[in-house]
């Protein structure tokens, strides 16, 4: 299998406190991984990495299939690249319409100048319609994003992650916070999304991982504890003891 | 949805050309030049200075209410611009003073000659003589005029680059641009500056090639240039703010962040709008100054710029007919109370007088309106004309800290 | 007794210049006699021995003689030609007294009466021949004095008698500035160039301003042409080359022209005036005057003028340089001994090393005590924003408060030490309690807005300004401070520190210690480290962050307060006090990094070195040292964005 983003000998250290200690993970093109881990395990610092906020102490981070280093990139060229990313909480912009956050979020060029003179086409307006559709936000397309229920918010902003159309989704806990419908909905977007990309959905709740039915990797100190199956993990005594033992 | 245009989405801006219009009108039948002459010339004067005030405002609301980036620096720019017209205006005309005067020789002058004379003339007060490198184009009305735009944009690319790449941002930000323009202003004090130190430069409302028109109409004709410059600047700056570009700088202002995480060069935009904004700046100073006559480093001192954004806080911030009206509303209210028209208070045992309590009361109402009124005089539009929007008991609005908050961004 | 020494002294002293004269209790008039046809003659040129005669006597009263004589005191009696103190009654009456006893003598007429009248050039010789007794003079103030007077204005003439009082000096602190002054002379004066090579190496290691202002006019030169290569018996400091940096071509051209050694080169002026002055029928030499305005035209005219013999002819290019080649510009020095020149450039280099290395010194103490101001400026600024993210603008306007607060403190209590040992609590109290009641007032509905928290702030400043010029009008209020503090801490001539400046480096360094006292070892600083790092988290853990801030808040104002009574002492008190110290607050807390105390100690000093380095390369621009410094700034923030020391991960909150 070839694969789509390598991660190998990642460390970082934030004021003598090692986040990410030697990690090493692959995803191929299409594969939906969940990570799971307790708190402290180094999970959103893994996702900071790989988008490029913070720039770890030693190790690399290669790209697609030239190869390229993700390091010398900055935040928006890592999304530019095709890596989208989803934040633990929701955050759209909550002082704009839907549209305008999916308009802001579709795949258009992203250079001051061309964006100054951008307008938008049918073709962007029914690409935006549709996605809202998928969202199920079709009919909230002119309301002001502030206005939504936390998990319209959450939808909305996959949404915006697909209007970005990455190669690559991290999804940070998704599910937070969501009712039973709300994340039956939430599963199914990624699992659907899943199918043309790479998605790496980082959560606590086994239940939600369950459904998703894919690899599960474990984090632990900031590094892999074990991957695999869900229930191949979960037989894991390491695993049973990091999570019961504490 | 369609796409219409601009002003039937925005129909604000109409209104507001109209009432710019209108306004501009009404002056031009009440002035002395061409009508009535209710308004006194000096008045005309103060009217097209406030516009270009206002014009100064749009583009700090640009930056500071769209954008999020609370500059301290706007009215150096602004001053920049004036600085690049002044050395035009007084240039030509201590050329025309001092060929007048050189006529009367026996032996007509080399350029030369005029050139050293000009030079001593200005430069007298500070004790020079030498025309410095930065006058090379004084003598040409073009160039200086690409000047009055290029100046301040290039110091706005510069500063903004080294600011922006590294991630400055908030309150740092607000304090660096505080400290350039210090460092500007400082500079500019200095005699070998070569811009005159703390005499600056005068005589600017003398222009050159039109002494023998009297100023009441010159006065007018500013005003005239000085509204259309305001139009201009407000439907460019409507513009931009429109589109989706106006979607990313709102965006950066409220989750800087997430905008980069979406893949947009977040430094650009910044970098973009900052010095577009420094340039707008510029060419509402390079209006003011002539109608002021003077300029001086003192101008751009960095309260200058605290003020421009008590001025669009003030008027609301975030929507560009707010930064008119506050800019409008406090400058003259400002020369109202600062001018001795306004009536003292006698309170028996001790009289205010205003030309003292003016900037107490102004500095108090400032933290009322920051506290109270986040939305500024603006917001009592919304009040008028708003549609009701459905209870929300949300949190800020991004979680960045200098997000706007809730009650600011509903509208 | 001391009658006895003086007069043995005197003894001494002359032994070297005059043949002694041994009368002991004897009268001057004698003496006086001898020399009287050289007293009446009264002429510069032959008065000298007379001079020496009366400075030689070994009298005691010689010097009150001289003194006499010098003050056009000394009248002849033409009867009997004899010499007396003379006080006029009137034009025609006189007084006399003797010299010898300064007893009244009665009333004379004038007509009998001769006054002598010393031209100036005596009164200064005579002056020379008192400084001997001044300089031995039994009272020390009035050898201080004498001494005073010759370090002013030091003299040829002055040194054997400051080498003959030197032996009998008893003062130590005389004798040593005797024997400083004595070298100085030498240095300058003597007649032997050994003896002044020696002086001269001998205080080459001093970094004194004497020392120096002795040494410069011994290196003094004058620029002067030579047709032909100088004599050898002139002292040539160096050749130089006309068009050099230190000789343009043109100055040294002017010199031939002075020297009327070569022709005038008319400048354009002069062309130009001559021109006008041909001007017929609005032509000049066939060439139409309005024409004449480029330096071209003018040029050709007057060449013509030339070619007609109207004008003189003027030395081409060509021609100043030939002329200029013949000649050899030298700067001379005055003083004629080459090797006494060498000896005094050696040792002024010599003195130059040691007092860069004093001046080094010296802008290391100044920049210490700028850093400690700024420190003491920026620490409460830095509390408030390391723990509340809070810009406070009207922090300079508290350092003023506490300014102010001195100022008022010292119109009631008396006494400048116990004014400012009130002063500093109360400006504390006051300022305390002035951000206790912003921070509940205004910052409180500001939390998490930082840009709006600034600009209010900055409302707050404004007024609070504008009250003060209220208040206390526009002018600079004095705060004098105690006698204790006055002067300064002297270790040379190039370095030295004044009490207050040690002073603020004394309290900043309390303060430095007080806060890490109060961030670590106390209730209070434990409860704001923790709502400082999370402020949520603190806030379920029992604390209440609004107390944390609201006594953090006042805890940093009150530091500005005390701060403000510190810089009143040393700058003047005015509604602008703050505004002065503001920015460059910021800049320590920006260059320092937020959220920690070393940083802003780090950027204060940082800032503080900065400055002060600026200032030294360009010592007469203090605007253009600052501007550099924001530069400086600017571009230091591209290298550590959150300051020399910033907290890093999650706590960065980035």
């Amino acid at each position: 299998m070839s694969t789509l983003l390598e991660v190998s000998g990642v460390s970082v250290t934030f004021d003598g406190f090692r986040a990410i200690n030697n990690l090493s993970f692959n995803i191929g093109p299409a594969e939906l991984r969940a990570i799971i881990g307790p708190n402290g395990a180094g999970k959103t610092t893994f996702m900071d990495i790989v988008t490029g906020k913070t720039k770890p102490d030693e190790g690399r981070v290669l790209w697609g299939e030239k190869n390229v280093s993700l390091l010398k990139m900055s935040e928006a060229q890592i999304a530019q690249a095709g890596i989208g990313r989803k934040f633990q909480r929701p955050t759209v912009f909550e002082d704009q319409s839907v549209e305008d956050n999916l308009l802001m979020a579709l795949a258009r060029p992203r250079g001051p100048l061309s964006v100054l003179f951008w307008r938008a086409s049918q073709k962007a307006l029914s690409r935006v319609r549709e996605l809202a559709e998928e969202i199920g936000l079709a009919d909230q397309l002119s309301r002001k994003s502030g206005e939504l229920s936390h998990g319209q918010k959450q939808w909305l902003e996959i949404g915006m992650l697909l209007a970005q159309e990455p190669k690559l989704l991290l999804v940070d806990e998704p599910a937070a916070g969501m009712t039973p419908e709300e994340r039956e909905h939430t599963t199914s977007l990624l699992v659907e999304a899943a199918k043309t990309r790479a998605v790496v959905v980082v959560e606590h709740d086994m239940e939600f991982v369950r459904r998703l039915n894919c690899k599960v990797t474990v984090l632990h100190e900031g590094s892999v504890l074990a991957e695999g199956k869900l229930d191949h993990v979960t037989a894991n005594q390491k695993v049973i003891d990091v999570y019961l033992g504490r | 949805m369609q796409r219409r245009p601009l002003v039937a989405r925005h129909p604000s801006i109409l209104i507001f050309l109209a009432l710019l219009a209108l306004f501009t009108l009404g002056v031009t039948l009440l002035s002395e030049a061409y009508g009535t002459g209710y308004l006194s010339t000096s008045f005309v004067k103060t009217l097209g200075k406030t516009l270009c005030l206002c014009l100064v405002a749009v583009a700090m609301d640009l930056v500071w209410g769209y954008a999020g980036i609370l500059s301290l620096g706007h009215f150096a720019f602004f001053g920049l611009g004036g600085y690049m017209i002044g050395m035009w205006l007084m240039y030509e005309r201590t050329r025309d003073i001092v060929a007048g005067s050189m006529a009367e020789a026996a032996i007509p002058p080399t350029e030369q000659e005029i050139v050293d004379a000009i030079g001593t003339q200005i430069f007298g007060v500070v004790g020079a003589s030498e025309f410095p490198a930065i006058w090379a184009f004084a003598d040409s009305l073009l160039l200086q005029l690409v000047l009055v735009v290029a100046v301040p944009g290039l110091l706005a690319l510069v500063f903004g680059w080294l600011a922006f790449r590294s991630r400055v941002t908030g309150v740092y930000l607000s304090i660096l641009t505080q400290a350039m323009t210090l460092a500007l202003a400082l500079y500019l004090f200095q005699n070998d500056s070569g811009l005159r130190g703390n005499n600056g430069l005068s005589g600017l409302q003398n222009i050159p090639g039109l002494t023998d028109v009297p100023q009441s109409h010159v006065s007018m004709w500013f005003l005239w240039a000085s509204a259309a410059a305001l139009a201009l600047g407000y439907v460019l700056s409507a513009w931009i703010v429109s589109g989706k570009f106006g979607s990313v700088l709102r965006g950066i202002r409220d989750n800087e962040a997430r905008v980069r995480f979406l893949g947009y060069p977040v430094e650009q935009y910044k970098l973009m709008i900052f010095t577009v904004t420094a340039m707008i700046a510029g060419i509402a100073g390079a209006l003011y100054y002539p109608q002021a006559g003077i300029i001086n480093p003192a101008e751009i001192a960095p309260i200058a710029s605290i003020y421009l954004a008590v001025w669009v806080a003030i008027g609301g911030r975030g929507r560009l007919y707010g930064a008119v009206i506050g800019a409008a509303f406090v400058s003259l209210v400002s020369s109202w109370f600062t001018g001795g028209q306004a009536p003292d208070v006698n309170l028996g045992f001790y009289t205010i007088s205003w030309v003292d309590w003016w900037l107490i009361l102004l500095g108090l109402s400032f933290v009322a309106v920051t506290i109270f009124a986040p939305r500024g005089i603006g917001g009592l539009v919304d009040l008028i004309a708003d549609a009701r929007r459905p209870d929300r008991h949300g949190a800020d609005l991004g979680p960045d800290q200098g997000a706007l908050r809730e009650k600011e961004a509903d509208r | 007794m001391l009658r006895v020494l003086f007069a043995s002294l005197a003894f001494l002293c002359l032994a070297l210049t005059a043949p002694a004269r041994a009368q002991d209790e004897g009268s001057i008039q004698p003496i006086l006699q001898e020399q009287s046809e050289l007293i009446q003659e009264s002429s510069r040129r032959t008065i000298q021995p007379a001079i020496d005669a009366i400075a030689a006597s070994g009298l005691s009263q010689a010097q009150t003689v001289l003194e006499t004589w010098q003050a056009k005191d000394m009248w002849l009696r033409l009867t009997d030609g004899q010499y007396f103190r003379a006080e006029r009654i009137n034009r025609e009456t006189y007084r006399l007294f003797d010299l010898d006893t300064g007893e009244d003598l009665g009333e004379f007429p004038a007509d009998d009466l001769d006054q002598i009248k010393p031209n100036s050039g005596i009164r200064g010789l005579i002056a020379v021949a008192l400084v001997q007794f001044q300089l031995s003079d039994p009272d020390p103030e009035n050898r201080r004095a004498a001494l005073q007077s010759l370090e002013r204005d030091p003299n040829e003439d002055a040194l054997a008698p400051l080498r003959n009082s030197i032996e009998g000096e008893t003062d130590p602190d005389l004798l040593a500035k005797k024997q400083r002054l004595e070298r100085l002379l030498t240095m300058a004066y003597d007649r032997d160039p050994e003896a002044r090579i020696a002086a001269i190496e001998e205080m080459s290691e001093d970094t004194g301003v004497d020392v120096r202002a002795t040494l410069n006019p011994i290196l003094s030169t004058r620029l002067r042409v030579f047709n032909g290569a100088p004599p050898d018996s002139l002292n040539i400091a160096r050749t130089l080359t006309p068009g050099s940096d230190a000789l343009p071509r043109a100055e040294a051209y002017e010199m031939l022209v002075s020297a009327g050694d070569a022709p005038s080169r008319l400048g354009p002026d002069a062309i130009k005036d001559t021109l006008a002055q041909n001007i017929t029928d609005g032509e000049v030499a066939g060439i139409q005057v309005h024409n004449l305005n480029t330096q071209e035209t003018r040029r050709t005219a007057y060449d013509r003028l030339v070619a007609d013999g109207i004008a003189p002819p003027v030395p081409t290019e060509a021609e100043v340089d030939a002329t200029l080649a013949q000649y050899i510009f030298a700067e001379v020095y005055d003083e004629p001994n080459a090797a006494v020149t060498t000896a005094a450039q050696a040792a002024l280099d010599s003195i130059a090393t040691r007092v860069a290395v004093g001046q080094a010194v010296d802008l290391t103490l100044d920049a210490l005590s700028l850093a400690s101001i700024y420190f003491l400026a920026a620490i409460g600024l830095a509390i408030t924003f390391g723990v509340m993210g809070v810009i406070n603008m009207a922090h300079g306007e508290f350092i003023m408060m506490g300014a102010y607060t001195g100022y008022v403190v010292q119109q009631f209590v008396p006494g400048p030490t116990a004014s400012i040992l009130v002063a500093i609590p109360l400006a504390f109290a006051v300022t305390f309690g002035a951000g206790v009641a912003m921070e509940r007032l205004v910052i409180r509905f500001l939390y998490n807005r930082p840009l709006e928290t600034l600009l209010a702030t900055f409302g707050i400043s404004i007024a609070l300004q504008q009250l003060a010029k209220n208040i206390f009008g526009t002018q600079a209020r004095p705060l004098t401070s105690p006698d204790w503090l006055d002067g300064a801490w002297v270790l040379n001539d190039v370095v030295s520190i004044s009490y207050i400046r040690i002073a603020i480096f004394a309290l900043a360094l309390i303060f430095l210690a007080l806060f890490l006292y109060i961030m670590n070892r106390t209730r209070l600083g434990l409860e704001t480290r923790a709502v400082t790092q999370n402020r949520r988290m603190a806030a379920s853990m029992g604390i209440n962050p609004d107390r944390v801030n609201m006594l953090t808040f006042g805890l940093g104002s009150g530091i500005a307060g005390i701060a403000g009574v510190a810089i009143g002492l040393w700058a003047k008190v005015t509604s602008e006090l703050g505004q002065d110290y503001i920015v460059q607050s910021f800049m320590t807390v920006v260059v320092g990094g937020v959220g920690n105390i070393w940083g802003t100690l780090l950027g204060a000093t940082m800032i503080g070195f900065l400055q002060k380095g600026i200032e030294w390369f360009n010592p007469s621009n203090t605007l253009a040292a600052q501007t550099y410094m924001i530069i400086f700034i600017i571009i230091f923030i591209q290298f550590r964005p959150r300051g020399i020391i910033a907290l890093r991960g999650r706590a960065a909150g980035d």
